[in-house]
């Protein structure tokens, strides 16, 4: 078998960012006074990192993949290339797989001059998933410290945004939040991509 | 609890929950049996892996006992993201929430679990659900298998099929998604109930894609040659794919009455090396969808929640992707009092270990590793 004739033969088209969307997780809208196992309802109104999207309350799905918040931009340095290190403070696994799906054909996220990196000492950006645990505070810690500057932190999941239904936050303030249990890989770039103010 | 007592051992060992040890079809005090570790020799180091580091998708620590290129033995320490879960003295419907994420790339297997656990303790009638359980572990199954294979090919540097399989494991994740509206099971199993359109499962697309990406696999030297004789273990305490390959026809398809398989035979190899684990993952893709296929199910909504609010004592015993998973849950008036868990990783882990001293050097690691498809998040819960 040649691989790379096979790889050239049966070439996979990648997709844009809206040609495939979900309505779980996705942007919920309405109010309701369900009781939210998450306290994810606070007066009727929705708290979208708290939420696990359980589908038990009154919120509709949009079908949107923007469940995501930015809360600082990302520095112009980083606008032509973008390395992620990706750390599991505590997950159930999904939020890990979400983000190697973001290397996937489908996503291709390399075209958006985002890359992988295998180091924190090589990173731009620390992507943070999962809640606080006692085992790896220390790790996350050193990861962060060992970036060089300047740094982004980024938290993907509700677990690691609020601790979701699992526990408690694994840091308390991130650069971009992405809300979703797990996050979609669309609604990931797009964050980034919002970030940067350029694709 | 009609499947388990507690009591002597008895059938094969499935492994250690949070306080028991668990056997075939019964439930039995932990009997300790230290783990062994090489001495340490002049010339020896330790090499340090993890917890966090590049190619490894989850937090997990080894130390690689070696001379030089050999690894004459390794210390695991997957405690690192022990997550501590509060969940005793919940309603057991929601504890579900909880329980679907102790491992969310298994979400299925382990609500499922969970479900005929709870469905034991308060004598709910579940047959008619059953089958479709059962489609929903084999998709599961078919998505996890396609992860472990494309970690070989990784490990092995061959990127064309490993971007193949990736695609193939998104196209998978997007027919769970479009069935269960979520595409990793979430909120879609209730007890009593699920909610789920079986009739958009299509699979004949992903199984003519993978026969392509097995047989290029099959026929690349380069390929076997790596995974061929690397990392043998044949224990009989073991689980899962890693269990069959090594020869033991250990499935909870076959020898767990929590659901009926019917007439099922599990897929054997005989090399316990990390191309039999390959070749029993890869055919057992193609058995998952054969089994989805001849049940042809069409429902859309299946079943009302049915009402939890009693009390009794449950287990379950189901094959989850990589081996077996048990549950047993006390419940009293509708509150979950105890849950033991038992994860496949928990053998997994040891005969990894196993193999890994089985005279392989440092490159053979991520083959080794990624022949077991092991998930520490299942492992390292502790219930509070
Ligand atoms: S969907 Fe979100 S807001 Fe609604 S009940 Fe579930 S967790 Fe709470
Ligand atoms: S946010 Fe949800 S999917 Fe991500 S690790 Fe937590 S429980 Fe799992």
């Amino acid at each position: 078998m040649n691989w790379f004739i096979n790889g050239v033969k049966n070439r996979i088209k990648t997709q844009g960012l809206e040609d495939y969307t979900v309505e779980q997780p996705s942007f919920l809208q309405g109010t309701s006074n369900y009781e939210c196992p998450t306290n994810a309802l606070e007066n009727g109104r929705w708290i979208m990192n708290k939420c696990i999207f359980c589908r038990e309350c009154d919120l509709t799905a949009t079908g949107k993949q923007n469940t995501f918040t930015v809360n600082s931009e990302i520095q112009d340095m980083f606008k032509k290339s973008l390395y992620l290190y990706p750390i599991d403070s505590g997950t159930c696994g999904a939020c890990n797989v979400e983000f190697t799906t973001l290397f996937s054909p489908q996503y291709d996220t390399n075209r958006f001059k985002i890359f992988m990196s295998n180091t924190p000492r090589h990173a731009d950006a620390l992507v943070v998933m999962g809640v606080y645990t006692r085992g790896m505070e220390k790790i996350l810690k050193e990861a962060y410290e060992a970036m060089p500057a300047p740094k982004v932190v980024i938290g993907i999941g509700a677990c690691a945004l609020s601790g979701g239904i699992i526990g408690t936050s694994a840091m308390e303030k991130y650069d971009i939040e992405v809300a979703g249990c797990p996050p979609t890989p669309a609604s990931i770039i797009k964050a980034i991509i919002k970030a940067r103010g350029v694709k | 609890m009609q499947y388990y007592n507690f009591g002597e051992r008895s059938g094969r060992y499935i492994g250690r929950s949070q306080k028991y040890d668990i056997y075939a079809s019964s439930i039995t005090k932990i009997t300790e049996i230290p783990d062994e570790f090489e001495i340490k020799n002049s010339g020896e180091i330790y090499f340090n892996y993890g917890p966090s580091a590049g190619g490894l998708r989850e937090s997990v620590n080894f130390k690689l006992l070696t001379p030089g290129e050999s690894i004459r033995d390794v210390v695991i320490n997957p405690e690192y993201k022990q997550r501590d879960i509060k969940i005793l003295g919940d309603d057991v419907a929601r504890a579900l929430l909880k329980v679907e994420r102790i491992n969310g790339f298994h979400g299925a297997s382990n609500s499922i679990a969970y479900i005929l656990a709870v469905e034991d303790a308060l004598n709910i009638e579940n047959s008619e659900l059953n089958k479709m359980r059962i489609v929903e572990l084999e998709l599961e199954r078919i998505r996890s298998n396609i992860d472990v294979i494309k970690g070989l090919c990784e490990s092995a540097g061959f990127a064309v099929p490993e971007k193949q399989l990736l695609y193939l494991r998104e196209e998978v994740a997007r027919i769970i998604s479009r069935a269960f509206s979520h595409r990793y099971y979430f909120s879609a199993n209730g007890i009593g109930s699920i909610r789920g359109d079986f009739s958009t499962i299509k699979l004949n697309g992903i199984e003519k894609k993978f026969r392509d990406i097995y047989d290029g696999l099959l026929s690349s030297k380069i390929f076997l040659d790596r995974i061929q004789e690397n990392g043998i273990v044949k224990n009989e305490q073991s689980t899962g794919p890693a269990a069959r390959a090594a020869g033991f026809k250990f499935d909870a398809r076959k020898d767990s009455k929590s659901l009926d398989y019917g007439h099922f035979i599990p897929i054997t190899e005989t090399g316990g090396d990390s191309f039999s684990r390959f070749v029993v993952r890869a055919e057992e893709i193609f058995a998952s969808i054969s089994i989805i296929d001849s049940y042809n199910i069409k429902n859309a909504e299946t079943g009302k929640k049915k009402d939890a609010s009693g009390s009794g004592e449950g287990t379950a015993r189901i094959e989850s992707p990589a081996g077996d998973i048990f549950y047993y849950v006390n419940i009293e008036n509708g509150k979950l009092m105890d849950i033991q868990t038992v994860s496949p990783t928990y053998l997994n882990l040891r005969l990894f270990r196993q193999a890994l001293k089985n005279n392989n050097i440092f490159t053979d690691f991520f083959f080794v590793w990624e022949s077991f498809g092991i998930w520490i998040s299942e492992l390292e819960v502790n219930f509070i």
